[in-house]
């Protein structure tokens, strides 16, 4: 309609104009949708993906252990728990006091310089006023038998007056035994350590994690039990992957259920198959580990789980099992996307079916084959199921893969900071991995298609 | 390629496909067995005169078996169905709408699918802990979207792109809003390729393992892969039950396999082949 009212319209330009805008507004609301439908997914990547392996890093800078009460948070500042500090510091002052009127010359000397610096340091504690009333509070309360909240009894101190009351104790600890014959040496020594079990030390260690496990052999080692597994069994995929796609690449009958039989071992959970081939390889009544002896693969049948190559070689073996049929899968789609005429034209002048396969396959499966061997090695890397199964890592730590190594630390030991550091060399280990292989893949994995 | 197949390649066929299947088939044959012919002279003869149910019913009854296939079931379906919904939106915007940002954001999902679950577990089991989600469904149903949302969205572009884009033109001539073609016009022509990326969805949360083991540690939650893992007896390895079970939790597989083979292969293969 504005177009109409022109006072003076150039007829040529004038749809154009009207195209254009609407087609800006268009454009802009395509925008709009599209980062509205975008967002969802986004947000639950950074929530869900991003966020976590920052947070890892961050919780392998402390020493974070859930199974200790004073570890299991991480915190950057000192703080002091009251309940337990007033449940013992009165007591440890009665003792002393107690001792000191007993005795005599220079022990009550040393007994009064005690308590007063003892006194000294609960008086420093309490100049700041926010604490004294925290301080009162979770006193009433104690007195009153009351029980005290988590929240109430912590409270943040000063880094000295801290370290102070942590040097104090270890004086009085020292003092204590080198008096000797002290009547309530025990009660004085046990009321000392729990007041000193009262200071919460900042657990934040830095890099100290990563400097003890990269100077760790076990770390090392399960560095190269992964390794060897995943060079390993990715070559030994892709060989006999790319030998039976090319050998099924052609019309045949029966085709389905080939491609059913491929895609079996793939679905069935890792940790299934895993439990199955325990039982193949069993040295009793296994009868896979049977058939290796009787050909002469091993010496004897309990040589397969009970060795540290048998048990390397299982592993192996089941994954090739399980995952070779996947890689003759992505390689065999890939062969079908080159032409026949390429080949009929190579045999027409003359060239070998080796030199076909040289010259026509490899080169134009190239993409595929690093895709696949991208996401192989990346899978592989990081294996658990099959171990954590199969061999629980060992015999003695000989199938132990970084995964497990962090497993391990973090669940069974419960030290997460540790474990979340190793958790971030298997980050890293798998981040280097893929940028070598999206050097060699190039920008066409995610350009449109 | 039309080679003509020959015998010696038939053959070739039967090995592979004896040697791939030869596993399923011995533990279907352990699984009929006797528990005494499982172990000693009888362990490597391949058939029984004597078979027995005894141990499928001893999974049943010694395990709370069917609450992990249920529990499993319940997981994995719910995050299916949230996931590819949620995937749904964001690989129509990638593949079909332009704006700034596509490939970052195609390479983001990309580098997510290849975190290793190790690099994510810790902030994620104290996380869960903290607000009280462990030995839950939602426990689960969480942490499997790092797994499922790259995996879908990755597959669903593929598909997304492969839809006609004169089609989404001649909705815009009849004056379609975007919204609408995409409910009226893209949507319809995705479905198969949307079910083909459930299964494999699907398939992916059922087999967790690592989650499942850490975060669901009571029975009452655990998942098939896991609870399958922690099958004891008192004093020996219960073999026959995990013959069954191993069983019992195969053949679904080979049937869903055998039904949707076509869709499954398009679907493992969409994002790794260029066309």
């Amino acid at each position: 309609m504005e177009v109409k009212l022109n006072p003076n319209p150039s007829p040529k330009k004038d749809p154009g104009q009207a195209k254009t805008s609407s087609n800006k507004k268009r454009k802009a609301s395509e925008k709009r949708l599209a980062y509205l439908l975008v967002a969802p997914s986004l947000l639950l990547i950074l929530l869900i993906a991003i966020w976590p392996v920052l947070q890892s890093f961050y919780y392998s800078l402390f020493d974070l252990r859930l199974n200790n009460p004073t570890k299991s948070e991480v915190t950057l500042s000192y703080h002091l728990d009251l309940e337990k500090y007033l449940n013992s510091y009165p007591f440890l002052i009665n003792v002393l006091e107690d001792e000191a009127g007993k005795a005599k010359g220079s022990p009550a000397e040393t007994l009064n310089g005690l308590i007063s610096e003892l006194k000294e340091v609960d008086a420093g504690i309490k100049e700041d006023s926010a604490v004294k009333k925290q301080y009162e509070q979770v006193d009433d309360k104690l007195t009153n038998m009351e029980p005290v909240s988590e929240e109430l009894s912590s409270v943040k101190v000063d880094k000295s007056d801290a370290l102070k009351l942590d040097r104090t104790l270890h004086k009085v600890t020292s003092e204590v035994k080198g008096l000797k014959g002290l009547k309530n040496e025990e009660d004085a020594l046990g009321l000392s350590s729990s007041l000193n079990e009262a200071v919460i030390k900042p657990n934040f260690i830095g890099f100290d994690h990563y400097k003890n496990n990269l100077t760790d052999k076990r770390m090392w080692m399960a560095i190269w039990n992964t390794s060897a597994f995943t060079i390993v069994s990715v070559f030994l995929e892709l060989v006999i992957g790319l030998a039976i796609a090319v050998l099924i690449n052609k019309a045949f009958f029966g085709r389905g259920l080939v491609r059913a039989t491929i895609l079996i071992p793939w679905a069935i959970p890792t940790a299934v198959s895993a439990k199955m081939w325990q039982f193949l390889y069993d040295g009793q009544n296994g009868v896979v580990a049977h058939i290796f002896e009787k050909v002469g693969l091993v010496g004897s049948a309990t040589d397969l789980l009970t060795t540290n190559l048998g048990a390397m070689f299982s592993i192996i073996f089941t994954d090739v099992w399980k995952t070779t049929p996947y890689m003759a899968l992505l390689l065999l789609a890939g062969l079908q996307t080159i032409s026949s005429s390429l080949y009929e034209a190579a045999s027409i002048d003359g060239a070998s079916k080796w030199r076909q396969f040289t010259t026509i396959t490899l080169p134009l499966l190239k993409s595929s084959i690093l895709v696949a061997l991208l996401f192989r090695t990346l899978d592989a890397f990081r294996v658990f199921d099959l171990v954590f199964v199969l061999t629980g890592g060992g015999p003695a730590n000989s199938t132990e893969t970084i995964s497990i190594l962090a497993y391990k630390r973090m669940f069974e030991q419960t030290n997460f900071g540790d474990g979340s550091a190793l958790s971030v060399i298997v980050f890293v280990c798998v981040a280097v991995i893929s940028m070598i292989f999206i050097r060699f893949l190039g920008r066409d994995l995610l350009t449109d298609r | 390629m039309n080679k003509k197949a020959g015998p010696l390649f038939y053959l070739l066929l039967a090995v592979f496909v004896f040697l791939v299947m030869f596993p399923f088939l011995w533990m279907l044959v352990s699984s009929i067995k006797p528990i005494n012919e499982l172990f000693g002279d009888k362990a490597f003869t391949p058939f029984t005169s004597r078979p027995t149910f005894d141990n499928y019913i001893s999974v049943f009854t010694n395990y709370p078996f069917l609450k992990y296939l249920w529990n499993s079931f319940v997981v994995s379906g719910i995050t299916t169905l949230y996931t590819v919904l949620i995937a749904s939106f964001t690989s129509y915007a990638i593949a079909r709408l332009k704006f700034k940002g596509k490939t970052v954001i195609l390479g983001l999902v990309l580098s997510v699918s290849m975190f290793p679950q190790i690099a994510t577990i810790s902030p994620i089991y104290i996380l869960l802990k903290n607000i009280g989600l462990t030995n839950s469904y939602l426990g689960l149903i969480i942490p499997y979207t790092t797994i499922t949302l790259p995996l879908s969205i990755w597959i669903l572009v593929t598909f997304f792109r492969k839809i006609p884009f004169d089609l989404e033109e001649a909705a815009k001539m009849d004056g379609a809003t975007l919204m609408q073609t995409y409910w009226k016009v893209i949507l319809p022509l995705a479905v198969p390729g949307i079910f083909t990326t459930a299964i494999l969805v699907f398939i992916a949360a059922w087999n967790e393992f690592l989650f499942a083991l850490t975060i669901n540690t009571d029975d009452k939650f655990k998942t098939v892969p896991v609870g399958i893992a922690m099958f004891e007896g008192q004093f020996t390895v219960p073999w026959g039950d995990i013959t069954a079970a191993t069983v019992i939790v195969t053949v679904p597989l080979v049937i869903m396999v055998l039904l949707f083979q076509r869709r499954i292969v398009s679907g493992l293969t969409s994002g790794a082949v260029k066309e």
